[in-house]
């Protein structure tokens, strides 16, 4: 295990009742990479993901941030939870708090920033999402892009270590996933280490620097996106490639 | 108004074409509704010219306005604990913890399932029986009143309060959580006040219920409005003077309720409902 690993899955187990759906999945997540998870749907995925911060209980092997088990139930779950931010699919923004108020929550609540220090970094963090202007807006007053765009800024405000992505295009209208993905692009260059369930391949090939192809709950391949894109290693991954290109 | 789905498909709308097409529907409608309130309007300005006798009002409005000061504080006292009361109801009706849900669930059951009326006898003449000795309270009316009254309607609330949290979706949940909020916390800051909104309409309905139910008080010989009532028809075998005040009294409660929750609605409205 190399020093810069930043989160771990170690040979993880994963059953909803009878369904094993998390096969002994191994993966490491490297500091600053982008980590990029493809494959069809029901292949474990978004589970995956969301074991990660514990969305999900598993039931065997471990998942460490930084050496810290996120899967150890006596672990502050809340305390390690504030170092991976989450975007979801359905933005699950808070509709009774406006743009700004969903940003500035959690540093207030969970970490007792004061509201001014809060408020300066939320509009700071709503800028770069390009959104400053609809900070007084509710999110139902904003179109999905720029719910997506908020939701970002929000798990960023509490400055994760690592960001989660959870198919967070799949719910826009096409012409709204652009200025998502255009976000996460730049969020990457920042050196921000992401894991990225997508549908994207466009995505996946220019700011992945691991593309990780999950079936049936098991990994059957995992590459940089030039070699997984040019020449997959694996009969299954010419097959998925075959479908989606 | 020519609309798509008739042009579209003249064999669709066969039915539609027939006698109660859209248009003689809403002509049906007004004339029915019409009628309909006219009689009423008919009614009720006969019943004030020929029945009501107003040189009786001065006479017994006094213990009305009394009745009414009382049916207000009985009101304003169990409304709020049963609000307060039956928020608790709720949350512990979605508890995770088997016993929590299970006690509320039995609560439910048990004050929603038996009458309002048994539980006003349980407590006003059961309860004192039960008592060691002699029982202490004086004036046991008045608290059996407020404690049947919020009893029951804890039951209510609980049960509006948990549909409102169960249509909250759970993300709201999962967003929280994830940015690393306790369950606590979560259910404070983000379900609860979506889950609020959620069951103020059904909130509403049951406390203006609670208005009317304070006419079921009579039994126990709380001085209220319909005690008042019988109090006037007996003496003097005059129905409709008192039934005309009992009925201004009661309206002057519930409709301002009702509008009050129509407000709460509209301000918990957080930018409308409309999508850019």
């Amino acid at each position: 295990m190399s020093d810069d690993v930043i989160l771990e899955f170690d040979h993880i187990d994963k059953y909803f009742g009878d369904t094993h759906v998390l096969k002994e999945i191994s993966l490491d997540v490297t500091d600053g990479d982008v980590c990029v998870v493809v494959g069809p749907s029901g292949s474990g995925k978004s589970t995956l993901l969301r074991c990660a911060n514990r969305l999900e209980e598993i039931q065997a092997g471990e998942i460490r941030l930084d050496g810290q088990s996120i899967s150890d139930p006596d672990g502050d779950i809340n305390r390690l939870r504030q170092r991976i931010g989450m975007v979801f699919q359905s933005f699950n923004l808070f509709p009774h708090k406006t743009a700004l108020e969903n940003v500035t929550l959690a540093p207030r609540k969970v970490r007792g920033i004061d509201a001014d220090t809060a408020r300066q970094r939320g509009e700071e963090l709503l800028e770069d999402v390009g959104l400053l202007e609809q900070a007084t807006s509710y999110p139902n007053q904003l179109s999905g892009g720029q719910q997506q765009r908020v939701a970002i800024a929000r798990a960023l405000a509490m400055d994760p270590k690592v960001m989660l992505f959870d198919e967070v295009t799949s719910a826009l209208d096409p012409e709204l996933v652009g200025e998502v993905l255009g976000v996460m692009r730049e969020l990457a260059d920042d050196g921000m280490t992401m894991m990225v369930v997508t549908h994207e391949m466009g995505f996946a090939r220019e700011v992945g620097d691991r593309v990780v192809l999950m079936d049936e709950g098991r990994i059957v391949e995992s590459g940089a996106p030039e070699s997984f894109f040019g020449d997959p290693n694996t009969e299954r991954g010419e097959q998925f490639l075959s479908k989606i290109l | 108004m020519a609309d798509s789905y008739s042009s579209a498909s003249p064999e669709a709308n066969a039915v539609a074409d027939g006698f109660l097409d859209d248009r003689t529907l809403k002509y049906l409608g007004v004339a029915v509704s019409s009628f309909f309130a006219l009689g009423v309007v008919l009614l009720v300005l006969y019943i004030l010219a020929s029945q009501v006798q107003f040189g009786l009002v001065p006479t017994i409005l006094p213990q009305f306005i009394s009745a009414y000061g009382l049916v207000l504080s009985i009101v304003g006292i169990s409304s709020v604990l049963s609000v307060s009361s039956g928020i608790f109801v709720g949350l512990a009706r979605v508890s995770k913890t088997r016993i929590t849900s299970g006690i509320s669930a039995a609560y439910v059951q048990f004050f929603r399932g038996t009458p309002l009326l048994f539980q006003i006898f349980v407590i006003y003449f059961g309860v004192p029986t039960l008592w060691p000795g002699t029982f202490p309270v004086q004036n046991w009316g008045f608290p059996t009143a407020i404690i049947a009254l919020t009893l029951n309607h804890a039951a209510y609330v609980g049960e509006a309060v948990r549909g409102g949290i169960g249509a909250v979706p759970d993300g709201q949940m999962e967003a929280a959580r994830s940015l690393g909020m306790g369950y606590v916390q979560a259910m404070r800051e983000i379900v609860i006040p979506q889950a609020w909104r959620n069951a103020l309409a059904a909130v509403g309905n049951d406390q203006i219920i609670l208005v009317k139910d304070t006419s079921l008080l009579t039994v126990i010989a709380i001085p209220e409005l319909i005690q008042q009532f019988r109090d006037v028809n007996s003496a003097t075998f005059d129905p409709w003077t008192p039934l005309v005040l009992v009925a201004i009294a009661y309206l002057s409660i519930t409709i301002p309720m009702g509008r009050l929750v129509t407000y709460l609605e509209d301000r918990a409205d957080w930018g409308g409902e409309t999508n850019e």
